[in-house]
Parts: structure tokens; C-alpha cells; sequence
């Protein structure tokens, strides 16, 4: 019985791992850079200016930038969670409902932490980091 | 699996090419600003709200309602709400339907007594009359938004009387999110990322208008852009409090030291306040800073435990685990539970959380207590002893602790520390057990600028109101006195949010 329950451990555990690998390393060198690495063409054809709208690139670009590309609600279905967890989609949320802009989770240039971690241990085995 | 989706290059191509062609120029009048400065506008509203918390997106409402043309809420954070959107959504309100249901005698006068207690004898009479007489109309206000309420009362700790109603989703954001929606519905505007950096005041003293700096990044080096805003009829502050601001709390209070944990999102730093007091505001009980005791150390701000433990402590018990007996009475205020809470130490005077110890089958009634359990901030336990090992409590302790205990629930009264037992009847401690640990965190500012009924803020110079500077909610000071009593807070940020617009629309 004891091997029995380690076994299921084991099992568990290698199930587990795999979740967390589902989100692969997305975060690239480009010369002097870091970048997604599913935004690549915007790093080969140096077109900072795709989402940083202003003259400067230092300066964040504005809150609805990656929706010009992304669609919300796609996003919303995406991440979408049912039951008890219904509340839990980052993409329509319990506190802010669809009204966190992107980088407040995604980093473009950076890692960055789901915003929910701040007070939760909810896992987000698909996000980027 | 997700559907990764291609972006559209071509769409970016195209927003590229339009350039910042969308920004309209606009024409701007220019006012003379105290000191005889020329200012000129770059905006211009009839009301001007800083914050989106309750007391802001209520103001916002009822401008709205009563007429006024274009309202603004500017909020500093990349989110609206504040920290009214991650609490416990707990409003308490006399002589409400769900009393009337569960046959509960209660007034205006009962709350009040209730909170002048537990404020030390230093609580605002007058204000917390007001909000008691108005928090049944502010809790309409919220349902006819659409915020879903649990169809029971609870009796939170200090209220001689269950009053308080709860959020089904047991969070503030239950009624945020519905005003917000309102908000938007009656086309006041809400803008993110605006940080109020100074109020702007004619010669006569009057606030005429605010600097912001828009585009701002909380937590990040981006300058943004100041912007001139003109208030038409005024200024509403509802900025809350600044509890996350390490530095002014601990210069109020020398323990509220890093290391002390709390439940606020990181924007609750009080710049707002301190512009008011620069500007002559009358500061009131900024010292009085308050901890909650039923926060958990296993996990980030209010999270999941808090409320858990709001509505499980009536008849639960909490206990010291060097000692394994009580240590307190599990619903006095607040201030009273998180000093006794505090004062748990190990031999060496570390900090030792005590646990929480409730039967299973009455904490699973609260919706909170699946998430405890799953999240692992809390844990089940089938025997006394099992929770004795786990938290290394004395098991015998422990035990004669729980038959004591469940003494007074039999007989209704608490021979330790004189909890009321009303709300624990019946309710006895029996395996299997659920278990949370506690330890304070830092949570609400009683302290902050003085304000009168009209929510008008006043002046350390001419002891009169500052003409158009009102200011609601949280920023305010010295209506609750020493220790606020839980779920008191929203009906009054509700009530003075809609008293701040009347005032300002009845001019």
C-alpha cells in the first residue's frame, strides 16, 4: 500500500512539473535587448516604435497597446476558469474584471509575476514569466 | 491548450503610420493662481474626483444623479479601486431588511454606541451619525448597481448586534465592480495612471483645480506629463489610506515597522494627504493606524484567510500554541485582538502565531474556506492531538482548553474573556477541525484630514471649510477614533462620497 501511494506521488509530482514547463522560455537576447521571443520580427526589423508610440522608446508605451493586436475577448476565453475558479481568469477577474492593462503581468523586456501573486498562491502554469 | 494567436502586423503597421494624430489641441482659458501666477488649463470638469475607490466612485454616482455635466475620477494605480477592491466587502448598516428577516433590534443610535466604544471615547459623534443615518441608503445605492449580497447577516467583532452584510463574492470588488459599471453607464470618466501632485488654489484660497501627472507608472521611473485640471464646483479627495507607506506610518507609529505585513495594494501611500495638510488641511489622529487580527502570516495582503476568519471567529477559538489555551476574546475589536495576538512569542520573544481552531462543519459554510484549504493557508484536521503535533501545542492544554470551552457553549457564557456567545450557540467544537494561523497585518488609517458632515475639509487657519476641497473615505480622520470597528468602513466611504457631491452640487 505504502509503494502503492509513493508511486502515486511520484506520478503526481512528474504531472505537476509538466505543467509548469507548459509555458516555455519566451524571453530572447536581441542585440542590446531582451525580447518575447513571439514578437521576433518586431526586434529583427527594429521597429521599436510598434508599441512605443511616442518618439521615445523609453518611455512605455500606452495601456491599450498590445490589444491593437490582441484580441480581449480571445484572451478572456483563453484563460477562461470554471466553478469556484471562475473567478480566477486574469483576463476577467474577481477584483478588476477586464480592466488590468497587460504589463501590470506581462513583461515585455523583463520577467514579470501575475499580479494575483501579491496576495494569492493561485497557479498560472501557462503564464510567461 | 491556448490558441496562440498572430498578432496583426499589418494593423501595427498602419497605427504606426497614423502617428499621434488622434491627440486633439485644446483651447485652454488661463486663471490666476495664488501668488498671482497665470495657469493655463489643459482640462476642465465640473467635478474632480482623486481616487476609485467606494468614497470616489459614489461621489462620481451622485454628481451624476444630481445633474452634473461631466464628472473625472483620476486614479493613480494602473487599476481602479484601490483598496476598496481586495477587502472583505463587510458593510454594516442599522435597520436593514436582512435585521428586519432575522429579527435583529437595532439604530442609527445602537451603531453609534457600538463604534464609540471601540473608538476610545475619541470617535467623531457627529460623523458617525451621519453615516449610520445614510448607510442604509448608501447600501441601496450599491444593489441598485448590482452588487449581490450573502442572504445573512454576520456580527463582527465590537457590533453588539449582527449588522453587517456581506458581498457574495466576499470581497469589496462585489461593489466596486457594479460602480464602476454605473459610473460608466452615466458617462462619468474614469482615467488610470493620473497622480494628483498639487491642489491649485485661487487667491482667495479657494481650490480651483489640481496638477496631475498623467501617464504615471506607479513603481516605475517614467516622468509622465503634469497636466492642469479646472474643478468647476470642486475637488473631492477619496485617495484612502497610507498604510503601505512604510516610512509615514512608522514615523506615527514606531512598531508598524517593515516587517509588519499588510492588507493594502502597494498605492495606499497617502501622497493626497499629505498635499491637503500642506495646504492647511487640520490633520486628526494620524497615529491611530490599525492592524487586523484576523490576517494570516502563510500569505500576501488580505488574501483569502482574513475573511475566513471574520466570519469564523464567533465561534471558533484562538489559541496560544506555547500555552494551547486562549488568549483573548476572539470578537472584541480589532485593537484589542491584534495587541493580544502580538504579545504571542516563543521562549525567546520571537513571534509565535497563535492558530484558529473552528469545527469543519462551520467554517465550510463560509465560501472562503474551500480556498483556505486548497491553497494551503489553512488545514483540516480529523483530532485535537493531530493539530497539538502539528503546531507543537501542549496536547493536554489544548484539550481541557476545548471542554472548557465548549462549557460556554453550553451555558452562553464565557467565564475567560466575555465573548458575547449569542452567535456561537449550538455551534461546539468537534473534530474534524480546520486550523488557520494569525498574526496582524497593518490595514486601515483611522487618522487623516478633518472633515464636517458636509464633507467639507477644514482649515488649520480659519477653522472654516476650504472652499472647494471636500474629501471622503479612508483620507479622512478621526470619525472612528483609536480603532475602527470592521465593516464600518464602507458605509462610511459610500455615505461620504454621496454627502461630497451634494454638498458640491447644491453649490
Amino acid at each position: 500500500m505504502k509503494t502503492y501511494a509513493r508511486c502515486l506521488l511520484a506520478g503526481l509530482l512528474v504531472v505537476s512539473l509538466a505543467g509548469i514547463c507548459l509555458a516555455e522560455e519566451t524571453l530572447k537576447q536581441y542585440g542590446d535587448i531582451k525580447g518575447r521571443t513571439y514578437h521576433e520580427d518586431l526586434y529583427v526589423e527594429k521597429m521599436c516604435d510598434g508599441c512605443h508610440t511616442s518618439n521615445d522608446p523609453t518611455l512605455f508605451p500606452p495601456d491599450d497597446c498590445c490589444l491593437e493586436c490582441h484580441d480581449q475577448e480571445e484572451l478572456v476565453d483563453a484563460t477562461a476558469r470554471e466553478g469556484d475558479d471562475i473567478w480566477q481568469n486574469p483576463h476577467n477577474n474577481l477584483h478588476y474584471g477586464m480592466d488590468i492593462p497587460c504589463m501590470e503581468c506581462h513583461g515585455e523586456h523583463s520577467r514579470r509575476e501575475p499580479l494575483c501573486a501579491d496576495c494569492h498562491n493561485f497557479s498560472y502554469p501557462k503564464h510567461n514569466k | 491548450m491556448v490558441q496562440k494567436k498572430e498578432y496583426k502586423k499589418g494593423r501595427r503597421k498602419f497605427l504606426i503610420g497614423m502617428g499621434t494624430a488622434g491627440v486633439a489641441a485644446i483651447t485652454v482659458p488661463m486663471t490666476a493662481i495664488a501668488g498671482g501666477k497665470k495657469l493655463v488649463w489643459d482640462k476642465e470638469y465640473e467635478i474632480v474626483i482623486i481616487g476609485s475607490g467606494f468614497a470616489g466612485l459614489a461621489a462620481a454616482i451622485e454628481a451624476k444623479r444630481k445633474g452634473a455635466k461631466d464628472v473625472v475620477v483620476f486614479e493613480k494605480m494602473p487599476m481602479f479601486g484601490g483598496n476598496s477592491a481586495v477587502n472583505g466587502g463587510l458593510y454594516a448598516a442599522p435597520n436593514t431588511p436582512l435585521q428586519k428577516k432575522e429579527g435583529v433590534k437595532d439604530s442609527p443610535e445602537t451603531m453609534l454606541k457600538d463604534q464609540m466604544k471601540s473608538g476610545r471615547g475619541v470617535a467623531d459623534r457627529d460623523l458617525l451619525l451621519h453615516i449610520a443615518r445614510h448607510a442604509g441608503e448608501a447600501l441601496q445605492m450599491t444593489l441598485d448597481a448590482g452588487a449581490e449580497f450573502l442572504p445573512y447577516l454576520q456580527q463582527l467583532g465590537g457590533h453588539s448586534v449582527p449588522r453587517t452584510y456581506q458581498t457574495t463574492v466576499a470581497c469589496g470588488a462585489g461593489i466596486v465592480q457594479p460602480l464602476v459599471k454605473e459610473c460608466r453607464k452615466l458617462g462619468a470618466k474614469l482615467v488610470n495612471r493620473s497622480k494628483l501632485e498639487q491642489l491649485l488654489q485661487d487667491d482667495t484660497g479657494k481650490v480651483v483645480g489640481v496638477t496631475l501627472r498623467q501617464g504615471y507608472y506607479f513603481g516605475y521611473n517614467q516622468p509622465g506629463k503634469l497636466v492642469n485640471v479646472r474643478a468647476q464646483r470642486g475637488v473631492i479627495i477619496a485617495t484612502g489610506g497610507f498604510a503601505q507607506n512604510i516610512g509615514l506610518r512608522q514615523a506615527q507609529d514606531p512598531t508598524l515597522t517593515a516587517e509588519v505585513g499588510c492588507t493594502n495594494p502597494k498605492g495606499a501611500t497617502g501622497e493626497a494627504l499629505l498635499e491637503m495638510l500642506q495646504k492647511g488641511a487640520v490633520p486628526v489622529h494620524l497615529a491611530y493606524i490599525q492592524s487586523g487580527p484576523w490576517a494570516s502570516p502563510d500569505e500576501g495582503g488580505f488574501g483569502y484567510v482574513s475573511n475566513y476568519s471574520i466570519y469564523n471567529f464567533p465561534h471558533s477559538i484562538a489559541v496560544n500554541c506555547r500555552t494551547g489555551q486562549r488568549f483573548m476574546n476572539e470578537i472584541a475589536d480589532r485593537k484589542t485582538r491584534a495587541d493580544a495576538e502580538l504579545a504571542c512569542r516563543d521562549a525567546e520573544g520571537k513571534p509565535l502565531p497563535p492558530i484558529m481552531i473552528t469545527s469543519y462543519k462551520h467554517a465550510k459554510k463560509h465560501p472562503n474556506c474551500k480556498k483556505v484549504l486548497r491553497y494551503g493557508v489553512g488545514w483540516k484536521f480529523e483530532s485535537l492531538k493531530a493539530i497539538a503535533k502539528k503546531f507543537n501545542i501542549p496536547l493536554n492544554a489544548l484539550e481541557k482548553q476545548v471542554e472548557q470551552y465548549n462549557g460556554y457553549v453550553r451555558t452562553g457564557k464565557d467565564e475567560q474573556f466575555g465573548k458575547p456567545m449569542e452567535k456561537a450557540k449550538g455551534k461546539y467544537l468537534e473534530a474534524p477541525f480546520t486550523v488557520v494561523r494569525l498574526w496582524p497585518k497593518v490595514h486601515y488609517c483611522q487618522g487623516g484630514v478633518k472633515i464636517n458632515t458636509r464633507a467639507e475639509v477644514i482649515s488649520v487657519n480659519t477653522w472654516e471649510p476650504i472652499k472647494g476641497l471636500l474629501a471622503a473615505g479612508e483620507v479622512t480622520g478621526g470619525i472612528h477614533g483609536v480603532s475602527r470597528l470592521g465593516s464600518c468602513s464602507i458605509p462610511e466611504c459610500m455615505v461620504m462620497g454621496i454627502t461630497a457631491a451634494r454638498t458640491l452640487m447644491k453649490g
